[in-house]
């Protein structure tokens, strides 16, 4: 056996070798995804067209828009017409606040902008965090589309099924985690990430389709799960540290691997190839792609597999027994650290299956699961933490709601009514659906 | 390279307003975390209460500029009962939960197309520090102190004003923490059943900690909001907290000292490797052969992910903090 002090060091030196390893892996391609950049500062102002055919939102750019940019004291400082791509680029001469402006007269007919006081965009300058700034003017048809208030109804909750199936897939892991090792996890979100740019990886980059790099993908993040168990959270506990300094690194890992990834990736959120394009299939008032339709039945087969796996396997009733007391469970014989190397294996897949349903379904970004973070944990709270049920029916249930709730707040603020359940649950039944009250005083 | 520009930056952004307004919030931030042991990870938004007090003064209420600071004192108390109300009672991590998520909403509403006429949407609020900027006795353009202490006398007023009122709340937090209150509120961190079996309510003094540290926040936002003369919403982002938490881990937590020193620390370091990276791409990218390491578009990333790394290897190998003792880092003694 080493002494203390010796294999403090040696894991000091383990944990700072696979941080570097970390980073230098992610850097191993950089800039190959990231345009080269000039001292040049432009904006682009682009006009899209927007229409909303059967709640999927289909944007056509529109040409021949007249576009001015003024400085902050109203001196013009360059003008342009939009091309063929909606879009025109416009060279300032220096990083600062520029005003644009689009000519709403030089609009096609019949088309107005959405926000019709946004005819007149104001930019900081603080916002030139690169060297171009792109703008977008979102236009529409002038009268309203006309649905009826059941299809719109209808049309939301098929929304927020799908939204439902990818919240409940990322936060299986998430609960679990917590359950068997009482860590909550402020980094999941960034496992969910992962997924959804290591398929973008495959799909684009090296045009391998869905289908067969999704399996490869799911696997991966599985060992992105299994790494972070292994590289530092089993350590962490090895060493002694407590679960609320262990959560302070969740934190800092999340914000390190979010900028791995924005180093990689760029800000831009980006579209992954396979099935983008399709058109609409009608079920009833519904409208919905067919790739759509197929994640939807698929992720419904996984989350039921995962369900069953829980009730049925071995293995799954370890998982829960580890998750429900991890003393009793270690006394009948269960590995528990072998549980917990599974979870975290199993959590990692799942959240990577939600990256690429979540890629599918919007598209990919550096951000794209730390967004999604705050809802999983509504959804865990609200089935009970700590519980691997819970996490499904309380993610699917946040998911319908956050699209349901869009019927009657502003889209943009659709994922406020969540932070009210999560309150009301936390002061009327703080341990969730399934939780058992024990465990959260 | 222009080593001499490099390391004046990085010395004057020891004492610039970046590092105050980081020392104010740390201060705040260090009530909750470092001694009562609430994991607060909305720090960003208690700043933005600060921040947008002042702007709706001008914005919303039309009303003269120092009502800003009892209007951001209320702002304050209803965000603390919003988040507190539920959790307090719970396990420290649903704090950090509802937190991270109420701070997120709060940077959504006032970001919102809906209620820009309120908060002024994503262009924020600017033209509300009249007032403040009358009072400045500077000559805005002219340039003050002396190498590598410069600043304009636009950003001078502010420098003295904040680190005043870093002063004052240094020995505010000081003078606390040495006193009765002080005592429960660390005895709340170190033990609270045993507090409790004390007869002290051991709900309201947390609620009172959560009060006073988003109070000390929200002075940090608005010395961000006066400085800049403007309030963006994307200024109070989840990420701030984190940054603010980097800093006081840093300089040590559960010490006064720690929030000062460690913000210098945090903005030190962070000017420095800034400015560095961006000397070294600024003629273009960095390449090693035909391996690209780093291009100028990739700096505002590598600083961020050096802060995560810096976290956690801190969390990890030294929790008190550069400066800190390891017995008042009782963290987890729930």
């Amino acid at each position: 056996m080493l002494g203390n002090k010796q294999s403090q060091k040696l894991f000091a030196l383990k944990f700072s070798l696979f941080l570097f390893c970390g980073v230098g892996l992610f850097a191993g391609y950089a800039g190959s995804s990231v345009s080269a950049a000039t001292d040049d500062y432009s904006i682009i102002a682009s006009v899209q067209n927007q229409t909303l055919i059967n709640g999927t939102t289909n944007r056509v750019p529109v040409a021949g828009v007249s576009v001015t940019v003024t400085k902050a004291d109203g001196t013009i400082v360059g003008s342009g017409i939009t091309d063929d791509n909606g879009s025109c680029t416009i060279a300032v001469p220096s990083r600062d606040a520029y005003s644009i402006s689009i000519d709403e007269s030089t609009l096609p007919d019949g088309l107005v902008l959405i926000d019709a006081e946004k005819a007149q965009v104001s930019i900081p300058k603080d916002l030139f965090t690169t060297n171009t700034k792109r703008v977008t003017f979102f236009t529409g048809e002038g009268a309203a589309a006309g649905a009826s208030e059941i299809e719109r109804i209808l049309q939301r909750l098929a929304d927020g099924v799908r939204l439902g199936i990818i919240i409940a897939m990322c936060s299986v892991g998430l609960s679990l985690v917590f359950g068997t090792t009482g860590l909550t996890n402020f980094a999941h979100g960034e496992m969910v990430t992962f997924g959804g740019l290591v398929a973008f990886y495959f799909n684009v980059i090296l045009e391998i389709p869905i289908l067969i790099s999704g399996p490869v993908v799911i696997a991966l993040g599985g060992l992105f799960g299994l790494f972070f168990n292994w590289g530092i959270f089993a350590r962490l506990t090895k060493r002694g540290i407590g679960l609320i300094s262990q959560l302070v690194v969740t934190v800092g890992l999340s914000i390190m691997l979010r900028n791995i990834f924005l180093f990689q990736f760029g800000g831009r959120t980006k579209q992954l190839s396979s099935y983008s394009k399709q058109v609409n299939i009608e079920i009833g008032p519904i409208g919905i792609t067919p790739r759509d339709l197929t994640t939807a039945i698929l992720g419904v087969i996984i989350l039921v597999s995962v369900a069953l796996f829980l009730q049925r396997s071995r293995l799954g009733k370890a998982i829960r027994a580890v998750s429900d007391n991890v003393q009793l469970a270690s006394a009948t014989g269960i590995d528990t650290r072998k549980v917990i190397k599974v979870v975290w294996f199993a959590g990692g897949a799942l959240a990577a299956t939600g990256g690429i349903f979540r890629g599918l379904d919007e598209q990919v970004s550096f951000s794209m699961g730390s967004d999604l973070l705050f809802l999983m944990f509504a959804g865990i709270t609200l089935g009970g933490l700590g519980s691997a049920f819970g996490a499904l029916i309380g993610g699917f249930f946040i998911g319908i709601f956050v699209e349901m709730s869009s019927l009657f707040v502003p889209s943009e603020l659709k994922v406020a009514p969540a932070l009210f359940i999560l309150i009301v649950v936390l002061i009327v039944r703080p341990q969730g659906i399934l939780g058992k009250s024990q465990r959260v005083g | 390279m222009d080593w001499n520009q490099i390391f004046q930056n990085t010395v004057r952004a020891a004492v610039g307003v970046d590092t105050i307004y980081f020392a104010i919030a740390a201060l705040g931030l260090n009530i909750q975390f470092g001694y009562t042991g609430l994991v607060n990870f909305g720090q960003a938004a208690f700043m933005a209460c600060g921040s947008y007090g002042l702007g709706m003064t001008a914005q919303y209420f039309g009303i003269g500029l120092w009502w800003g600071i009892p209007l951001g004192i209320i702002f304050v108390i209803i965000l603390a009962l919003i988040v507190g109300i539920p959790t307090l009672r719970l396990r420290a991590d649903y704090l950090a939960i509802v937190t991270i998520a109420t701070a997120e909403i709060v940077r959504l509403f006032v970001r919102s197309v809906k209620f820009n006429k309120i908060f002024g949407g994503t262009e924020g609020i600017s033209n509300f520090s009249r007032d403040y900027r009358e009072l400045n006795p500077f000559e805005p353009g002219a340039t003050y102190g002396f190498e590598p202490f410069t600043f304009s006398g636009y950003t001078l007023i502010t420098v003295l004003v904040g680190w005043t009122l870093v002063a004052i709340f240094a020995l505010l937090v000081w003078q606390l923490m040495r006193s009765p209150w002080g005592r429960v509120i660390k005895g709340i961190r170190e033990d609270e059943d045993a507090v409790r079996s004390l007869g002290k309510n051991v709900y309201a003094y947390k609620m009172q900690s959560l009060i006073i540290g988003g109070i000390v926040g929200m002075f940090a936002g608005m010395v961000l909001a006066l400085d800049r003369g403007s309030v963006q919403p994307d200024n109070y982002s989840r990420d701030v907290t984190f940054y603010v938490l980097t800093a006081l881990v840093l300089g040590g937590l559960a010490k006064v000292s720690g929030s000062i020193v460690g913000s210098m620390l945090f903005w030190v370091l962070f000017v420095f490797c800034d400015n560095f990276l961006r000397e070294v791409t600024r003629s273009g990218p960095l390449r090693i052969g035909d391996f690209t390491v780093i291009q100028s578009t990739q700096v505002g990333a590598v600083n961020y992910m050096l802060v995560g790394i810096g976290l956690m290897l801190l969390m990890t190998y030294r929790p008190q903090g550069l400066f800190g003792n390891r017995k008042e880092m009782a963290l987890d003694g729930r």
